[in-house]
């Protein structure tokens, strides 16, 4: 098969980036942040209580066998238990996750669909006043924090949209009567789209420069003037040999995007307050709640890693010519 | 004289910052017929490639354009776009220069060339595969090769798979734009052969352009020199090649020592001038041997110097010195 | 004459053209937005700088009604805490260019070193140095500064120094391929040839080439620390001692300044935040682009070539 020893090289890879994400988390947290247990809080933390839970974490040993435990815990999915409320990690997170992945994910398209129309219009009239509007607008919302974004889009526009502005659901739902399953959807759709809104507008900047510069690129390659001198519209060459080669790079630029992704989505999570993994991660600091907080960045390390391979291997599949 | 191509004081400017303008082209007129084979020679820069892609329209958005180019005794320029674009590929067709890059990397060959033959509606589906594969193997290469992708064909490949993807629509007008250049010695020949065979089988005519003189020796009937922008002489190519009258055409073949070593590289001492300045005279002159008063005043217009052979210079006009060249074969007649 | 002398074809660094003259041929001014980028980063730290001279006494202090809307008294109104939003804006000035700046510089620092070294000395530590950066770069940014931020205490140093360690990626790739190219070229050759050590190859030769690209890189990086910045402070991680432009965001999301409809709260700092960032994006982007190869014109467009009409034939004498 066509490049196996690439597809075994980025496997290697991220495996290896998710051993030093791991390492990496360890030594933030145990190291130097002090133990789990100091932390603690409540009626019967004495010392020897104290004492007594270190022992049953293995926090007496040494740094190594901790790293060691830590990993086998790993291995086994346990990533530890929360101060607050003694849950596991895992669980603890594992809800709001579900909340916020539909919201992430539609956040993603409004932004490649929003960069890639700008981007092809601006690369199509190329210096004109629509290019450089195109280019300003999408600057301009690339530079605003998307805290602040959200909150001027529940300041203004919410309003006038009739939207809901916090929350994941209408609590007055299902009060008086069971309701059906689309009505639920629809719910639940009506409170993810502001924030989903308030993502796509942070990101589709970057989505909006990118297209641009590839499409001008590609269309300036000699196989676009081969298309032409076929006899291929202006519009069919763009479609059918511009758009594709031109979009390889937005794959990647997902991929690379994610960490920012997931950091926007942190940030407007709270300003809605929608209840997703970002929510729960201000909620652990404000509660000095470690383990909610290790288990998370792990969580969202891993799935950034796990996205970039799939990137890596998916323009591999749609770019015959990378070989490495 | 109709035929199949005629082009009529064809001029071709390109804008330039601060409201200047460069004139590439400058009032340039040929024909050639079905079956002809025309070269169209002259050094970089001298406006050979923007005359063929203005036969086809497809100049940038700062070009101006005037000047008649008829096809099969239409006048295709003015009107425009609607007139133009069915007639692409299927009168007239186009192999690029640096045909390793005519291709889209991500989509396979054999997809390439049923491409226009559907758009033109030609052929469909399989019998459009399968013509594409017929084309392929006419320029040597196997049919099986449909299915690769451009990057696995080497350069020479490459430059013959360009060939049959022009020959998809069984154009009536083939415009090769050095399409030898970049490729090793013995490749070069193959295509060259190639050219030629097409021409012959297919009744196809060629306009070959191209800065290297041995190739324009060896493949056309006749050959039109182009020098800043505007034919210096033009004719068949027996005549040019034994009796030039252009100093340059001297020169250009003078510089090439032997129609046997494949030297690409024709080197006249000097600099063609820039074409965003009015030239007085002749434009030549700053690296003419044979130049006189005469020539730095009033521009040379093309004037008959023999049967069916122009040259646009003064000192023709009175010369009539033939010039002894040996050497191998050249393309005769079909 | 030796082989080294005769292998300068190639011109060393610019000869000593009048300094005024170099600077304003700097790609600086090269557009339009670059310009307009850098004369407002400019105004900007003007204010920052000379405002605060003119603030007396703690800006947070009460000095009028809660959420009181914009007046002649207030140009822009008071916060949550009844503060003049004017002089948080101004203070608040101060401490986010400053987190950019410092910031950036600490980041620039790190990349460029790495970045030159990489790219100077190559083989294995090359290859170590890349493989680094490669995993630094796979991490998400955010996360691992929100991270760092809640175990290490709220500290404007600290920040500076978090958002410093983490962006230095893209210095480093990028000074790595400018020191590759650099380093191959015929004065540098010459300079080794004739018996300079590494150390002085890589400072005098190779490094003022880097600076224009290390500057352009740098003024991009100065908008990410200030954006990060923002980010770090919502979430109740920044300093409290401190007013920055997202800490007057935290505040008026946390005063519930929206339930008050107290815009004058809320848009501002935000305005501020997103003006400065983009002035150094256009600025940054200008640079960059000023050092890459212009992009071919495309053989697309709405627009075709225009037809006119024949000029008439040349006068003949």
């Amino acid at each position: 098969m066509r490049g196996t020893d690439y597809v075994v090289k980025r496997v290697f890879f991220a495996v290896v980036t998710v051993f030093v994400a791991v390492t990496l988390n360890f030594i933030l947290f145990r190291t130097l942040s002090g133990d789990a247990v100091s932390a603690l809080r409540c009626r019967q933390c004495t010392p020897q209580f104290k004492a007594y839970e270190r022992k049953q974490l293995g926090l007496d040993q040494s740094k190594l066998k901790q790293y060691w435990l830590y990993v086998d815990n790993l291995a086994h999915g346990d990533l530890g238990r929360s101060l607050r409320t003694q849950e596991p990690v895992w669980s603890t997170l594992w809800d709001p996750l579900k909340n916020t992945m539909p919201m992430v994910i539609l956040g993603t398209l409004f932004s490649i669909v929003f960069g890639v129309i700008t981007g092809v219009m601006c690369a199509w009239r190329r210096g004109t006043g629509t290019d450089k509007a195109g280019l300003w607008g999408s600057l301009a919302f690339y530079s605003m924090p998307p805290q602040w974004l959200g909150l001027m889009i529940v300041l203004f526009v919410a309003g006038a949209l009739g939207l809901p502005t916090s929350g994941i659901k209408d609590p007055t739902l299902g009060i008086l009567s069971t309701p059906s399953t689309w009505t639920v959807i629809v719910d639940r759709l009506r409170h993810m789209v502001l924030p989903a809104l308030t993502l796509g507008l942070v990101l589709y900047g970057e989505y909006t420069l990118i297209v641009r510069s590839s499409m001008l690129e590609t269309l300036g390659e000699d196989y676009v003037l081969t298309a032409r001198a076929k006899g291929l519209s202006n519009w069919a060459t763009v479609w059918k040999h511009g758009l594709r080669n031109a979009m390889l790079p937005v794959i990647t630029l997902v991929a690379l995007s994610l960490g920012f992704i997931i950091g926007g989505a942190i940030t407007i999570e709270y300003v809605f307050s929608y209840p997703g993994i970002g929510l729960e991660i201000v909620e652990a600091i404000d509660q000095r709640d470690y383990p909610i907080l290790q288990g998370a960045f792990l969580l969202l390390t891993f799935s950034v890693i796990f996205f970039n391979l799939a990137a890596d291997l998916l323009y591999f599949k749609l770019d015959p010519r990378v070989t490495e | 004289m109709s035929g199949l191509l005629e082009v009529e004081d064809l001029h071709v400017w390109f804008d330039l910052p601060h409201q200047r303008e460069l004139h590439v082209v400058q009032g340039v007129s040929f024909g050639v017929d079905r079956g002809e084979r025309l070269g169209l020679v002259g050094e970089s820069g001298c406006g050979k490639t923007t005359t063929i892609l203005a036969l086809m329209g497809l100049l940038p958005p700062t070009a101006s354009v005037a000047g008649r180019v008829m096809l099969d005794g239409e006048d295709v320029l003015t009107r425009g776009e609607r007139s133009l674009a069915p007639r692409r590929w299927k009168d007239v067709s186009m192999v690029f220069q640096g045909a390793m890059n005519a291709f889209n990397p991500v989509r396979r060959v054999g997809e390439q060339l049923v491409e226009p033959m559907e758009l033109h509606g030609i052929a469909g589906g399989q019998m459009a595969e399968r013509r594409a594969g017929e084309l392929l193997e006419r320029v040597g290469i196997p049919a099986a090769r449909a299915r690769s992708y451009p990057h696995e064909f080497s350069g020479g490949m490459r430059q013959r798979a360009a060939i049959a993807m022009a020959l998809a629509c069984n154009p009536k007008l083939l415009l090769a734009d050095e399409p030898t250049t970049a490729l090793d010695v013995m490749v070069q020949a193959q295509i060259l052969e190639l050219l030629i065979a097409l021409a012959n089988d297919l009744g196809l005519a060629l306009i070959l352009v191209t800065h290297d003189l041995p190739v324009v020796a060896q493949t056309c009937t006749a050959a039109a020199v182009m020098y800043a922008g505007e034919i210096v002489e033009t004719g068949p190519m027996d005549a040019l090649y034994h009796g030039p009258k252009h100093p340059y055409t001297r020169l250009l073949f003078a510089a090439t020592p032997d129609l046997e070593s494949r030297d690409v590289v024709v080197s006249i001492p000097g600099a063609p001038p820039r074409l965003d300045e009015a030239i007085a005279g002749c434009p030549f002159r700053p690296r003419c041997d044979r130049a006189i008063s005469r020539c730095g005043v009033e521009r040379p217009r093309l004037l008959q110097v023999g049967h069916d052979h122009e040259a646009a210079c003064h000192v023709a006009e009175r010369a009539t010195e033939p010039l002894a060249s040996g050497g191998a074969g050249l393309a005769g007649e079909a | 004459m030796t082989a080294v002398e005769q292998v300068s074809e190639v011109p060393a660094p610019r000869a000593r053209v009048p300094r005024l003259r170099r600077v304003l041929e700097s790609p600086v001014f090269a557009t339009k937005q670059s310009l307009a980028g850098l004369i407002i980063l400019v105004l900007f730290v003007l204010v920052a700088l000379i405002g605060p001279l003119f603030i007396h006494g703690d800006v947070r202090e009460k000095v009028g009604p809660v959420f009181a809307p914009p007046s002649s008294k207030f140009w822009l109104g008071t916060d949550g805490g009844g503060a003049d939003m004017v002089k948080l804006l101004v203070m608040g000035a101060r401490v986010s260019l400053l987190v950019g700046f410092a910031a950036a510089a600490v980041s620039a620092l790190i990349g460029g070193v790495i970045g030159l070294l990489s790219g100077f000395v190559g083989g294995k530590t090359d290859i170590v140095l890349m493989r680094i950066t490669d995993y630094v770069l796979v991490i998400p940014d955010i996360p691992l500064m929100i991270v760092v931020a809640a175990l290490f205490g709220r500290s404007l140093t600290n920040i500076i120094l978090i958002i410093g360690v983490i962006y230095w990626t893209s210095t480093a790739r990028l000074l790595r391929a400018q020191t590759k190219s650099i380093r191959e070229r015929v004065y540098v050759q010459r300079a080794r040839a004739l018996g300079a050590s590494n150390t002085r190859l890589m400072l005098r030769h190779v490094l003022p080439q880097l600076t224009p690209l290390l500057i352009a890189n740098t003024v991009l990086l100065i908008a990410y620390a200030i954006f990060a910045e923002t980010f770090i402070t919502f979430l109740g991680l920044g300093d409290p001692s401190v007013v920055s432009w997202g800490r007057l965001i935290e505040n008026a999301f946390t005063d519930d300044a929206i339930l008050n409809n107290a815009w004058w709260a809320i848009v501002p700092p935000g305005v501020c935040v997103t003006i400065v960032v983009l002035a150094c994006t256009m600025m940054g982007q200008a640079l960059e682009d000023s050092f890459n190869p212009r992009l071919r014109s495309g053989h697309l467009s709405v627009r075709r070539f225009r037809l006119r009409p024949v000029p008439p034939p040349r006068e003949v004498e």
